[in-house]
């Protein structure tokens, strides 16, 4: 069946009663001539007659016929498909209409974006449904956190919703919204069920394994899946701040920050001279530009002063392009505050080197070039009563063998009044002493000690090296990939097991080989108490000399005291949680989003430990975090939120590729321009029919002029 | 550049048929014969008074002696030829295309070979026709009878249906002696009938001469838009589409003149076809020169 896009238009069609009212005004108005050899005129009359009046009406007919095919052409003609999509106007139908809004669909030409785009063919499709017709609107980003809506026959409502969509600056999940639609018209009564896919058709945000599975949900479920390029088929470009990592090297005085920022440019064409500008708290620090080759990255650093002691926040950006929402970065940078270490040394050496402490003192505070807000100050035993423990945040035994029993008292004092005590092991230790003397504060009783290594005279197995415990513990969230990776190649020649009873409220931080604890945590009133199961020097192990000694220990230094805040915040993505450790004092945390809008997070249970989680991390910034409307040293002033950078890639999915994927599933794919009038919204056009119109038109007029030449 | 007065345009300017006889007939003799024309013969006509400017030789002496008057005698030239015009005034003679109709034509024509053949004293008389006689005028041989003549010419109407046929028929048996036949028409007749009848002229030893008349619109058919044709003999009426017929249109045409025109040369007829674009001197001079070269000259030089 034929439809038509500009209906209106046909009325042209009357244009072809033109050639007609000419021809018989022509008629009509012929010249009359008195001619004298009019016989012989009439002696040609039959033949030619004859000729001259089909010739008349075959140039009648074919003005006629050409003013007819160009006035359908203009009303842009088409056939309709009925394998599955729109039927009889009184056959009810149910929709679903997934409108992306991811923000790669925020791409703008000519001031108007794909998104404006699909909100214009979302209130197309509703203004084509009849009465009988049901529909529901679901976005691509929204489906977590969102009831999936019912059906509705009320168009002012579902064009209300249209209304109300709004930009995301999430990446494209079609799956999902795939998966929500087809659960949506699972319960639908209409035997016609179709889906309106409004999207830019950018390939990341297509699940192709989905699919295997998936196809069969769709054919069972659906009746036509209409797919609406809203970039009508072009190849699109960007140019995006794909990652920024900021770095930050502490002095005694200020703070030097290097940013490293990556610069990607997605498309076949080299960039030159890109300007990226870094600011800082709101003022411009640095700037540079960027040359990159076509469908490649560059990386470029910029430095700039911080000021210590408090949160800063910043961006990067670059020029503008069709899509701008990749074209900012933000980050933010906690300056922690100081912290006061005790590291009581149980072996002190003449030999610092050789020190129970030497390893343990450079890892928190390794000096100029890595300055750290951790200050540790190291005594003896004997020296141990000249200090008084309430100065410091935390305080670490050191393969003590023994303290003066006030000392003993004043530490539990200490932890339970929020300090943190760090047991770290060794040949002077005692399993007794210590699970008599410190049983309240030993995060587990000791049990014996144990010698591996082959090389040892004292050797029975295998040196032991370290594993993470699952779930990962929070202190060591921070640890990079690199870092974790080695913690098999740590040897420990001898550790001390701990008694072999379930730990009750003792959480592992990182475990043995032989799943035997490595360092537990647990938990004492206000403060904590970690138990490091072997030496922190290298007597039992060669763990003070890996890389990832010195994060360790500061990490547990940050994480016992509650300063778990770091420096430089990890990036959290658009939509993705952001999770913090809740301390026992604190009741609820305050996030104030870059629009301004705060919400009170209240503590809640997540993997056994109580943190804050924030979920609607909808738009990129810089988000405020406060307690009691003020910053909190245990949390970091700020963090930042960007989009996902795989959304900036704007590769498309093919046609093709759409047509196998889904294959076996009716599926309409529109690329031309849409309005809300239009038929091909709703997947009806098939075929269109005007360029052959055209060609028709063309080809008439052609003979016309042939016929009327001759 | 002055206008050829012998073109058929600006010889329609000229009202009077005598003024342009004069002209075509004076022009076309000055141009072929310069020397006076004279007769072979004369009759004596009757006596005119003298009056200043007659020549003294024409003075009849003896009337002078008995009156003492002076008076001349006046001559009627001896003629040795009785023409016959026949004049086709059909309504189909009037059309025209240029500025002068196939019937003004005609008639100048006509007038012009009156006064020509008046001027050396042949007896010329003139029959109009259409499918009746309509003025008949019998031939005289004296110069006054030219303006008989070109009475009847001016004052007649191209109308009606023509049948040269039965005109010819009736006129026979009433011209007896040899006489040169003059036919003026445009033939848009059954020509063979025409042929059939003139054919008895012939048998009577009376020299035929045909002059067909066309105008050149129906002899090149240079009509572009569609148009109505109407007859101007009777109420036929067709639409054409003069592109599409003009080849079939002109091969009719020429294939009947040219039967008409080996019809004649088989009958010794002399036949002349004139466009009527063409200036009447050219025509006249062509003719006058054609039979002068076929020693079967009109004038007397």
């Amino acid at each position: 069946m034929i439809s038509f896009l500009n209906p209106l238009l046909l009325f042209g069609i009357l244009g072809a009663i033109i050639p007609i009212i000419i021809h018989l005004i022509n008629k009509k108005k012929a010249v009359s001539h008195k001619f004298a050899a009019i016989d012989f005129i009439l002696q040609t009359n039959k033949r030619i007659s004859v000729k001259f009046k089909l010739r008349q009406l075959i140039l009648l007919i074919l003005r006629a016929s050409l003013l007819a095919f160009l006035a359908m052409a203009l009303a842009r003609p088409f056939m309709k498909n009925f394998i599955g999509g729109a039927p009889e106007k009184n056959v009810p139908t149910s929709n679903v209409i997934i409108v992306d809004d991811s923000y790669s669909m925020q791409y703008s030409e000519d001031n108007e974006s794909f998104f404006m785009s699909a909100k214009t063919a979302a209130r197309g499709v509703i203004n084509n449904l009849t009465k009988n017709d049901d529909a529901a609107v679901i976005t691509c980003s929204s489906l977590g956190s969102q009831v999936l809506p019912e059906l509705d026959y009320d168009k002012k409502n579902l064009l209300n919703l249209i209304e109300q969509l709004q930009p995301g600056f999430a990446t494209t999940h079609i799956v999902p919204a795939l998966d929500a639609a087809v659960e949506i018209l699972t319960s639908a009564k209409a035997s016609i069920k179709r889906i309106f896919l409004l999207t830019d058709l950018t390939r990341n945000g297509w699940d192709i394994d989905w699919f295997k599975s998936g196809n069969e949900k769709l054919r069972s479920h659906v009746s036509n899946i209409h797919i609406v390029d809203l970039s009508e088929g072009r190849e699109l470009k960007n140019i995006a701040v794909t990652h920024i990592e900021p770095q930050i090297n502490v002095s005694e005085r200020s703070a030097e920050s290097t940013l490293k920022v990556v610069v990607s440019n997605f498309t076949p064409t080299r960039v030159k001279n890109l300007l990226a500008q870094v600011f800082l708290d709101q003022k411009k620090v640095a700037q540079g530009f960027f040359n990159i080759e076509p469908n490649a990255s560059e990386t470029k650093e910029f430095y700039f002063s911080v000021e210590k002691g408090k949160g800063h926040t910043g961006w990067v950006e670059i020029s503008e392009d069709n899509l701008n929402t990749d074209n900012k970065r933000y980050f933010a940078i906690n300056t922690s505050n100081k912290l006061d270490a005790l590291l009581i040394d149980g072996d002190p050496k003449t030999n610092i080197y050789e020190s129970e402490t030497f390893y343990l003192e450079k890892a928190l505070n390794p000096g100029r070039e890595h300055a750290s807000s951790i200050k540790p100050t190291i005594c003896s035993i004997h020296e141990v009563k000249n200090f008084d423990f309430a100065n410091f945040d935390i305080v670490f035994l050191c393969n003590v063998e023994t303290l003066p029993p006030e000392k003993i008292h004043e530490l539990d004092k200490f932890v339970k009044e929020g300090g943190s005590v760090i047991f770290s092991l060794g040949n002077k230790v005692d399993a007794n002493y210590y699970n008599n003397s410190f049983g309240t504060l030993l995060p587990h009783r000791l049990h014996t000690t144990r010698t591996f290594s082959s090389d040892s005279p004292l050797s029975e197995e295998q040196p032991l090296h370290l594993k993470t415990a699952e779930p990962i513990h929070p202190a060591l969230r921070i640890l990079s990939e690199t870092n974790m990776n080695t913690l098999s190649s740590v040897k420990f020649y001898r550790v001390f097991y701990v008694d072999p009873t379930p730990l009750g409220n003792c959480k592992t931080v990182l475990s043995f080989s032989d799943d035997t604890p490595a360092i537990i945590e647990r938990q004492v009133d206000r403060g904590r108490c970690v138990l490091f199961t072997s030496s922190v020097d290298r007597d039992w192990t060669d763990m003070p000399v890996k890389p990832f000694f010195l994060p360790l220990m500061q990490q547990l230094c940050r994480f016992s005291t509650g300063n778990i805040a770091e420096e430089i915040q990890n990036e959290t993505l658009v939509r993705h949680d952001w999770q913090v450790l809740c301390p026992e004092e604190i009741n609820s945390l305050e996030i104030t989003n870059p629009e301004g809008a705060k919400a009170v997070l209240q503590p809640q249970l997540i993997d056994n430990e109580k943190s804050f989680l924030y979920s609607e991390t909808n738009i990129p910034g810089i988000y405020t975090v406060t307690v009691d409307e003020k910053p909190h040293p245990q949390f970091p002033s700020y963090f930042q939120v960007n989009v996902d950078t795989t959304e900036a890639n704007l590769a498309k999915i093919n046609q093709k590729e759409l047509t196998a994927i889904l294959g076996g599933v009716n599926l309409t794919i529109t690329t031309s321009p849409v309005s809300e009038g239009s038929e091909v919204l709703m997947g009806e056009a098939k075929k269109t029919l005007w360029g052959t119109l055209l060609f028709l038109a063309l080809c008439i007029l052609f003979v016309e002029s042939f016929v009327s030449r001759k | 550049m002055p206008e050829n007065p012998f073109d058929p345009v600006t010889l329609s300017k000229i009202a009077s048929m005598e003024l342009r006889a004069r002209l075509v007939v004076d022009g076309v003799l000055s141009g072929i014969h310069k020397s006076p024309y004279k007769g072979s013969s004369i009759e004596f006509l009757e006596h005119k008074e003298y009056s200043p400017g007659n020549e003294i030789k024409h003075i009849d002496w003896k009337v002078h002696a008995r009156t003492d008057k002076y008076y001349i005698k006046e001559f009627e030239e001896e003629t040795n030829l009785k023409c016959y015009i026949f004049l086709d005034t059909s309504g189909s003679m009037e059309y025209k295309s240029t500025g002068i109709s196939k019937f003004e034509y005609a008639a100048t024509l006509a007038a012009s070979l009156a006064y020509l053949l008046l001027k050396q004293s042949d007896m010329v008389g003139l029959i109009s026709f259409s499918d009746k006689v309509l003025q008949y005028v019998p031939p005289r041989s004296r110069i006054t009878h030219l303006h008989a003549l070109l009475n009847t010419l001016t004052a007649l109407k191209p109308a009606g249906k023509s049948n040269t046929s039965v005109i010819l028929n009736e006129f026979i048996e009433k011209i007896s002696r040899r006489s040169l036949i003059i036919l003026i028409s445009d033939f848009f007749d059954d020509t063979n009938k025409v042929i059939n009848q003139l054919k008895y002229f012939q048998f009577k030893k009376n020299e035929v001469i045909l002059f067909h008349i066309l105008d050149p619109y129906e002899l090149t058919f240079p009509f572009e838009t569609i148009t109505y044709f109407e007859s101007m003999e009777d109420e036929r009426r067709i639409l054409a589409d003069p592109k599409s017929i003009k080849d079939r249109y002109l091969s009719g045409i020429n294939r009947y003149l040219e039967q008409f025109k080996q019809a004649c040369f088989e009958n010794q007829i002399d036949y002349w076809l004139i466009d009527s674009s063409t200036p009447m001197d050219q025509s006249l001079i062509k003719f006058l020169a054609r039979r002068e070269s076929a020693s079967r000259p009109l004038h007397k030089s």
